[in-house]
């Protein structure tokens, strides 16, 4: 056994090295970002090849946070974003739990139907839920973000799926008890698809937080950007402003990096188990 | 009786909001696809197959399919090469800690927003003169690249920045594959002899299908829609429409010619590739997997 582990040894630390070498690749452009942001704009346009900054200065950031309306793009992202999880979360739960759970006329087509959704590009009906937005009067507020991603298809699959491993008794014993249908969502089902509420908290968190078409399209109004567009926005504004540009780009990512690095393992468990995107 | 009134309950404003924001505008999508339809007009024509058959004649549109085609071919191929690769290098680690360092770090670009990291890329990584891509390659000699302004280029600096993003998501759905895969072949395999390679080729591949299978599908699916890199990366349609994919064709035809008609026709041209994919995957899915 010990002769066996001494031969291997070697081959490890090779694979460590150059495996750890390549995710050094992966963690550069952050790395390079932060650098960038640390500097002037001077000295990336003519001295820019020290990874490490020559003369720190945060006049980059300074300039994010107080020359544009950085704090509106971030409520606005916070308020969307917070708003869209918390109502996808109770109604694809109560409906993932409807289908699973309950007999009904034209289940299945209910349900087949809710996965033929899923099949669409966003590209397909991003035209005429512009028109609808328009026609609602809703173009270019914060409702346009929000109102019509009430429904998430993905989240009633994901739900129904964790439902139909609750054992029916349970269900059945807790109506004899006398237990109304809220009670049971409220007591029974929350509680026991825990783990896949937490998946889909990270996910639909991250997909509006990260949302870009969507404002693109429905948004004009600078104080009503969220982050993502508002960074476009602010980097085809300010072209010549590199340090800026960086600084507004850290901004952005720092909060969700943190985030991940706190429950990556929570992360990782979720994309394994669901295969979500 | 009760349980009745729940479940109208809950699924009558779902469906019902459901078919306003989610149905409705798929099947308005389809039907806008076949009018002249221009949002600042009081008055748009129905007209037929014309926008159809404007796709065929349309040089701009056979370009953003090829440079659709050619993205997605080449990302997804070597996507699903390296992080094939990888995961199955990951996996030789036995330490737990080991293995979540290096999922981290590859999994980082997928979490950061797509849009900041094209900005980071775009300003900072590729440009000419100060970007850290031509840095690197003077340091080894090689002279500098035009990495967005070239149109032999571009796509290729894309594609490289694409597989940097998303490569995270499939090793993650690799490690899990291959985890689940029991022990006991191998061990078995060792007893035998067998090389490194030789695991990896008849015990994990074979083994891996259900998994490689998902993963293909999802990642065709997921890049045929890409848009946000492009969009930030390049600049109009890139040198000779070189840049142009069809999802950044859509928006442009939509949102600045304001010909929604046609960009409605050319939408449905990406639903119908990603439709047959689709039944591909449900056909593959049929056949048993189990072992």
């Amino acid at each position: 056994m010990m002769a066996k582990r001494k031969k291997i040894k070697p081959i490890y630390i090779l694979l460590f090295v150059g495996l750890f070498l390549i995710s050094l690749f992966m963690i550069l452009p952050f790395f390079w970002m932060l650098s960038n942001s640390l500097k002037s704009t001077k000295e990336i346009l003519l001295d820019p090849k020290h990874l490490i900054p020559v003369n720190f200065t945060i006049s980059g950031y300074v300039k994010v946070l107080t020359k544009s309306p950085f704090f509106y793009w971030l409520r606005n992202s916070l308020f969307i974003t917070i708003t869209n999880t918390t109502v996808i979360l109770l109604t694809s739960t109560i409906v993932g739990f409807v289908f699973s759970k309950f007999q009904f006329r034209f289940k299945k087509t209910l349900f087949l139907l809710v996965l033929a959704t899923m099949m669409v590009p966003s590209h397909t009906s991003m035209i005429p839920g512009f028109l609808l937005i328009n026609a609602l009067g809703l173009y270019n507020t914060a409702g346009a973000l929000i109102i019509p991603s009430f429904v998430n298809a993905f989240g009633i699959f994901l739900s129904k799926q964790a439902c139909d491993d609750i054992p029916n008794e349970l269900i059945e014993a807790a109506r004899m008890e006398g237990a109304s249908n809220w009670n049971i969502y409220t007591r029974i089902v929350i509680p026991l698809i825990r783990p896949t509420i937490g998946a889909l908290t990270i996910f639909t968190f991250l997909n509006y937080w990260n949302d870009y078409l969507n404002p693109l399209i429905m948004i004009n109004d600078i104080k009503k950007m969220t982050l993502p567009l508002a960074l476009s926005y602010f980097s085809s504004q300010h072209t010549a402003d590199l340090s800026a540009t960086m600084a507004a780009s850290a901004l952005i990512m720092l909060p969700v990096i943190a985030v991940f690095v706190l429950f990556q393992k929570q992360f990782i468990k979720g994309i394994a188990t669901t295969g979500m995107k | 009786m009760k349980n009745k009134k729940f479940v109208y309950f809950v699924l009558i404003p779902i469906f019902l909001h459901m078919l306003i924001f989610i149905v409705g505008p798929i099947i308005a999508g389809f039907g806008i696809s076949m009018m002249d339809y221009n949002p600042l007009r009081d008055t748009n024509d129905f007209v037929g197959l014309a926008n159809f058959k404007q796709l065929i004649n349309d040089p701009v549109l056979m370009k953003a399919l090829m440079n659709t085609l050619m993205f997605v071919g080449v990302t997804v191929v070597l996507n699903i090469a390296f992080s094939l690769m990888i995961a199955q290098l990951i996996s030789i680690f036995k330490s737990n800690k080991i293995r979540g360092f290096f999922r981290m770090a590859f999994f980082l670009p997928c979490v950061a927003p797509l849009v900041a990291s094209s900005v980071v890329w775009a300003r900072s990584i590729y440009p000419t003169a100060t970007g850290l891509a031509n840095m690197m390659l003077k340091t080894i000699g090689v002279n500098p690249v035009n990495w967005l302004g070239d149109p032999n280029v571009l796509m290729w600096s894309i594609i490289v920045f694409t597989i940097w993003v998303d490569i995270g998501y499939n090793i993650i759905l690799f490690s899990a594959g291959i985890d689940g895969i029991p022990t006991n072949f191998y061990e078995a395999a060792e007893m035998d002899g067998a090389s490194a390679w030789h695991k990896f080729r008849f015990i994990t591949l074979p083994l891996l299908g259900r998994t490689m299978t998902f993963v293909i599908i999802m990642t065709l699916i997921s890049h045929f829609q890409m848009f946000a890199q492009f969009s930030v990366m390049v600049l109009k349609s890139g040198p000779q429409n070189s840049g142009l994919v069809l999802t950044s064709y859509v928006y442009k035809t939509a949102f600045e010619l304001k010909n929604m008609g046609y960009a409605s026709a050319i939408a449905v041209l990406l639903f119908a590739i990603i439709f047959v994919i689709t039944l591909i995957q449900q056909k593959i899915q049929k056949v048993d997997w189990d072992y």
